[in-house]
Parts: C-alpha cells; structure tokens; sequence
C-alpha cells in the first residue's frame, strides 16, 4: 500500500489571489486538501494572460492552470450576507486559512483572526500583502514593482548608468507566497506540538529584502553601499576574480565565470595568452572590461551551448542563457520528468512545470487546477 | 517560550549560500542546527572585516559578515569528514538527528561515505535533504554552477532587463534564496509525515527545478501558444503606466503602478494633470498600454523636483500604488521596515549587535527568533563531542592532534571578507 501523502488530512481555505496562489498550490502537491474561495467572477488570476490561443478564458490562463495545480474551487461574496454565514459554517472543520486580500478586509466583514479562531480554536490564518496587516504602509495599495522598490532589490538590478529594472513578471509576490507556505507548515508543526494556533502576517517587501542576501548587512558593518552593476557581482575589489557575468556569444548568451582554484583555465581554453597576464590575474575586477573584450574574441566563434561544452568539460562553471522555449524542450528537464501533461476538461492536454522537489517517500502530484465552482456541491454539502 | 521547531536536530552539511540559507530558516524557527565544517575550510586571517567589540577576542575569521548573516542560528562543529574518525563521528552524530542537509556536487557525499544509504543505516528514520543545482539525475548533474549561471539557466536573466538591452541578473541572485525556502517547505512537510508515521525519507531539491516555478508563467505562454516571451523592462504585461520614474537627486526613483481605471484618474488629479484625466485616449487601461510614452513624460516632468518618499506618499494618498526605490542604507531607516522589526538583531559574541534579515513573517505566537549566540568557530564541538557522543577531554585531545577536529582554523591564511 503507498503511503499517505505528507499533508493529507490538513484542511485549507485559501481566499489568495493572483501570484500568492503559489502557497496553496505547495500545499496541495504534497496532499493537503486546499479549497479556493473565489469572488463571483473568479480570481483575477484566471483573467490574467497567458491565454490558451490568446483566447480570455476564465478556465484557461496559463497562470492559473499553473498556480492553482491541485485546488478544489467554489464561489463566496464576501459581500453577500449569506455566503459569509456559509465560509463561517466552513471554518470549523479546516486547519489553515491562507488569504490574500489586503489589510481589514476580512476583519471588516467579521472574518478576522480573532472572529475565526473563535469558530476553530487552534486555527491558523496566514496573511500575505505588499507590506504587512498593520504599520505606517499597511493601508497602501500594493503592486509587485512597488514591493520590490521599498525592499531595496529594484535598486539593484540593472545596468549602472541605466534606471533600475523590475525582475521578470512577480518574483517578489511569488517568494512571500513561498515564504507563506514555509511560515504556515512552521506553525503546523508547532501546533501538532502544542495544540494552539497562530496568525502570520506575511509582507512581500520583507520577502524580497530576504532574496538580497547580504548587502543590507555589508552596508551596517563595512558602510559599502551596494549599487546595480549590471551582469556583474554587486560587490568586487581589484583583485577580486572575474569574470562572474553575463556575455554575448554566436547568437546568444552566456553566464561565464572562473574556477578561482585555477585562475590560468580561462586564458587556456579561450587561447587568450593576455588573460593570464600576471598584472591582469592579479587584480581581474580592475581589468573586468579588458577581460571582457579578450573573451569576446572567443566567445563570439562559438555558440552558448558550445561555450557551455568546452567551458564545463574544464570545470569552469559556464552555463547558457536559456529561453523558455529551450527550457520546454530541455533534454536535461526531459530526462528527469520535470515536465507533466495534464489533461484538463477546458484547456485539454497542457504540458506545464511539475514538482517543485522531490519527496521520494511522499511524492508530489500535480492534478489539474479546478474550474471555476466546480467543486460547490461538494464542499457546501447543503449548498 | 519554546520556539516552534524547538527539540529538532538538523546535521547541515552545506557550503554557499542554498543550503546555509535553509538551515538558518529552520534555526530560526527554533531547531538545533548543527552545521558541519572542515577544520581547513576558511581563512584564518579574513581580510575587509568588521572591528571586533570591546573586549572581545580577536578572532577575524568570526567576524565575516556574510558569513554570520547566512550561518546565524546554528552551532558549528569543526570535523574532518575525509578522516576515517571523522567520517565515524559523522555517522554517529547523524544517528541522533531528524535532518540531514547536504549540497555537493552529486559525487562528493558517496566518495565521503555520507550518502543517503550509509546514513540511513545508522539512522533509517532520517530526513536526507539533497540540494543540487539541476539534480542527481539527468545530463546536467555534475555541471558546476554558481547562483547568477542558474538564474541563467532558469530564464530569469533572458526576461530580466531593457527590451532593447542584453539579459539581466536579478540583484544579487535569485535562486538560492528561493531553493533555501522551498527545502525548507519540504523538509518541514516531511516532519509531519515522519511524526505521523515514523518514517524519514530522502528529498532532492533541484535549485533549478524550484526556481522554474516562478516562470512557469512564460513557460505556460510557450506551452499553449508557442510564443517565446522577452524583456519588457519596468513595463507590464497589461497594466499602464507603470515604471520607474527620476526624482530629485542623484539616481533617485520611485516606483508607480496604476492597476485600474479609477487609479489613473486619481493619478491625473495628484500630477495635476486633469487634461490627460479627461481624454478618451487614456481613460481604458488596454487604451493606455499603447500609448504608454507620452503618459511617462507627463509622470516623470512631476517626478523629477520630488523626493522618492514625497512621490510614495502624494500617490498613496489618493490610492495608486507607488514606492520610493529605497538604497540599501534607506532599509535600516524605512518606517513600514522599523514598525515590524524586519532587521532581527541578534547580540554577536564579538562583533556585538548584528541586524539579520528576518524571514518575512511576523506571527502572534511570536515562537522564533535569531539564535544570539553566533556561529563561531568550533561552537558546537563540545555540544556534539562531550554531551551528544560522551567523549572525554582525553578523546577529544587525541581528535586534535589527529587533525579530525580543531578548536580554531588550521591552515588557510588571507582570504576574502565578505
């Protein structure tokens, strides 16, 4: 008999929306049975492009197919006297709530923290916004850019003598989805421990201040105030090793960078006698643009993943620039089954992004996203 | 109060920044972390560092900030796992611990004899955590890498960055925060199964597999339409205006989204500009998604004499989102930052009070908190050698001599300091 998956028995209601959904759908790879509650209308996720065909499709935005892998759907007015009475009837027999929808909402309409816990007493309600439930900001309308600005990462992506620039899509929203994910199961595991709840308040600022990574503590400690720098590392001195950067080659790009242990490879494998110039090894960052120009001579004879080959064959860690239309037909993710096709009752047979990990005890599943309601009957046995 | 993962022992067995990152996660939140390093693995003499606090010792290699922001939270044992003695004390360790973490190279924990199989056999209950770049499995696997060569990898950097521009890098890097978290997600999911039922298991947490969930969204626009997206710069897929915009003073911006119809007319009235309000051209936001310039001058000639926090505030007053684009030494002073404690500061032996960057949760339990010990060298060598393996001072004295473990560096020489 296989075993049980990891979360199941654990109950959730999740009022997310958009890119949080990423901390439902995590749950309910690993088992957990994960109710959306949406607004008539549905989530603004499955509003939100890519389309199947570019065709508007409450049922077929590829962000939703993704986000929502493994949910179970109905629709609630929050508004609606009625529905409130049904979602209070609900929360009794579930463990978590997760929602999204910005600071009192929910309390305004009687469905705080304090309102629910007094419907489950060891109920764990996990709050994601832009910027935290209660504080000078609380009350701000949020967006993805604006968190990413007042954590200090926009500042720090992109060229120097170019403004700041936005990562791609909503990293930021997507890592508190994931931190909120992280936080409940902590608070899950404190509770399996003590019998009592919690309620977090998740800010996606925070969570991107967490992808920094050190310049917030380099800045305390050495006063050295990061600053973009394009492709290259925040931080280098003279002699720090170089190159860790990204560079054009025949028809596409590059991530190169050294082996440290043996600073000669890179003069050798790109024939470049002039990178293994005493005064050039010495201090690599001080020479980072002559660099630069030496590797282009070779770089430019040679596509990414031949680069990529020769670059790896001599351990020097070079790994391509890939599209996402590469990624999607990647032999390495072939080979490993990232990749899962879905068969979806709208949409039909979709191939998406599988498991996040590997469980080998208690392995992930991805089961398509739900429709829209589909699951009322179900879920509101009275409904 | 106990902490929320108070009585879990992890064994951490990492190196970079990946597997320390999910390590400190779980040690904040109160489990034991037991990080491993060999006697030989840093330098001595570390160069660019912090002065130590009065009266404390002068030992440099404690005192590497990036360091002790990665490692807060966990005790370190000094131990040479190479050594038959070490590889021994290893295993006996890993015996009386629920966790296991380890990111090598897929080769290197075999050739040391701490894979999966000779672990579970002293301790079939173990929760193995592997944390490879692309996996154990597949083409890639023994690739070498660094965090911005899988952020290329993953297809942040080809949609990162100016349309007319080369890819970009995001800040720092991206996935090893990222893959830190979801190992923790997994390893926090597989302590439920194993109080359920007793059993550990062994996990495999691909960086790069982890980080394509976030572009899943231009991998779903291949899989569905066979269109391959690109870099839009601070543009949006739908939403106009949205950007960054130049204030007063040197490489100074704020951020500005207008999410809805009702948001720009706000946005017109705050710039002054009740002409743009009132044409037709730009009261639809798809209308304003393909005339997005002319919008961007009228915002940047308001922008431009305004302090980035002036902007936040005018705009957030009549409800459009907007943030000044903070420089990192603005986050030790930001209101919404200081109100929830974002910085955890934590009493260092000898550096003194060090701000770490707090996970980005606060919860009413309020069950976590930054370890104010430090990771200092060897710190957890009488915790693991006397208390947790019995082992006498005589033992322990052959131990050092032997080289298996060290109560400072050996070795090394200078180094890099942050």
């Amino acid at each position: 008999m296989p075993a049980p998956a990891a979360l199941e028995g654990l109950r959730v209601l999740d009022l997310t929306h958009s890119t949080f959904n990423y901390a439902g759908k995590l749950l309910a790879g690993f088992g957990a049975q994960v109710v959306k509650i949406e607004p008539p209308g549905g989530d603004p996720i499955r509003h939100q492009p890519p389309f199947q065909a570019d065709q508007p499709n409450p049922e077929t935005s590829g962000r939703h197919l993704h986000m929502n892998t493994g949910k179970m759907s109905i629709v609630l007015d929050l508004d609606a006297p009625a529905d409130v009475a049904q979602f209070r009837a609900l929360v009794p027999e579930f463990d978590i709530v997760i929602e999204s929808r910005g600071s009192g909402y929910l309390a305004a309409r009687g469905l705080g923290y304090d309102d629910l816990r007094a419907l489950r007493s060891d109920l764990i309600m996990t709050s994601i916004s832009h910027f935290g439930q209660t504080g000078p900001y609380a009350g701000y309308v949020g967006a993805e850019i604006v968190a990413d600005a007042l954590a200090g990462y926009l500042n720090l992506t992109g060229e120097p003598e170019f403004p700041p620039v936005k990562c791609f899509d909503n990293l930021v929203e997507h890592q508190s989805a994931l931190q909120a994910a992280v936080g409940t199961m902590v608070a899950v595991t404190a509770r399996d421990a003590t019998g009592e709840g919690d309620y977090l308040d998740i800010s996606a600022t925070e969570a991107a201040m967490f992808l920094l990574g050190g310049p917030a503590q380099t800045f305390h400690w050495m006063g050295m105030k990061a600053k973009r720098n394009g492709t290259r590392l925040l931080f280098s001195a003279p002699d720090t090793f170089y190159p860790s950067c990204l560079r054009p080659c025949l028809g596409g790009y590059v991530h190169v960078h050294t082996n440290t242990r043996y600073p000669d490879l890179m003069g050798v494998l790109m024939e470049q006698d002039e990178l293994n110039d005493p005064e050039i090894m010495a201090t690599p960052t001080a020479h980072a643009d002559r660099i630069d120009e030496l590797m282009g001579r070779w770089l430019m004879q040679h596509d990414k993943f031949e680069v990529v080959r020769l670059g790896q064959a001599m351990r020097l860690p070079f790994t391509e620039v890939l599209t996402p239309a590469e990624i999607a037909v990647d032999e390495h993710l072939k080979e490993r089954g990232f990749f899962v096709e879905i068969d979806h009752p709208v949409a039909g047979k979709v191939k998406q992004p599988g498991a996040p990990g590997m469980l080998t005890g208690t392995p992930w599943e991805t089961r398509r996203a739900p429709l829209l309601d589909e699951h009322r009957n179900e879920v509101l046995k009275n409904g | 109060m106990a902490k929320a993962l108070q009585g879990i022992r992890v064994l951490e067995m990492t190196i970079a920044v990946a597997g320390p990152v999910c390590c400190h996660i779980l040690g904040d939140m109160g489990a034991e972390v037991i990080k491993v390093e060999e006697p030989m693995s840093r330098a001595r003499t570390p160069m660019h560092l912090p002065k130590p606090v009065e009266g404390a010792p002068d030992h440099p290699y404690n005192r590497v900030v990036n360091f002790n922001e990665l490692n807060r939270s966990k005790r370190l044992l000094s131990l040479n796992v190479a050594k038959p003695e070490g590889r021994d004390i290893y295993l006996k360790l890993a015996a009386q611990c629920d966790v296991m973490v380890e990111n090598f190279a897929p080769r290197v924990v075999g050739n040391l004899g701490i894979d999966y199989e000779s672990v579970k056999k002293v301790n079939p209950g173990i929760i193995y955590v592997s944390m490879p770049a692309f996996g154990k499995t597949g083409p890639y696997k023994d690739r070498g890498s660094y965090g911005p060569g899988i952020d290329a990898m993953s297809g942040i950097s080809h949609l990162t960055g100016y349309p007319e521009g080369a890819p970009g890098k995001p800040a720092n890097f991206f996935c090893d925060q990222n893959a830190g978290l979801h190992a923790a997600f997994a390893i926090l999911t597989a302590l439920r199964h194993k109080r359920r039922t007793g059993e550990g298991q062994y996990i495999e947490m691909s960086m790069l597999e982890g980080e394509l969930q976030a572009v899943a969204p231009a991998i779903m626009d291949v899989t569905l339409n066979g269109r391959e997206g690109n870099r839009v710069g601070n543009r949006h897929h739908w939403y106009a205006p949205h950007g960054v915009y130049p204030c007063a003073g040197e490489d100074r911006w704020a951020a500005i989204a207008v999410t809805s119809d009702e948001q720009w007319q706000a946005l017109c009235g705050a710039i002054g500009r009740t002409d743009l309000a009132a044409d037709p051209r730009y009261t639809k936001q798809a209308d304003r998604h393909a005339h997005q310039e002319p919008l961007d001058d009228a915002i940047s000639a308001w922008t431009k004499d305004l302090e980035p926090y002036e902007v936040q505030k005018r705009l957030q007053a009549v409800g459009v989102p907007a943030g000044a684009v903070l420089q990192v030494d603005e986050l030790f002073s930001d209101p919404q930052l200081q109100h929830r404690g974002s910085f955890a500061w934590a009493d260092h032996p000898e550096l003194g009070p060090f701000p770490h960057t707090r996970t980005a949760w606060i919860s009413k339990q309020g069950n976590y908190g930054v370890t104010p010990a430090g990771p200092t060298f060897g710190s957890a060598n009488d915790r693991v050698l006397r208390e947790l393996l019995s082992m006498s001072s005589g033992e322990i004295d052959e131990l050092v001599s032997a080289g298996v473990t060290s109560y400072e560096p050996v070795g090394g020489g200078e180094g890099r300091g942050h």
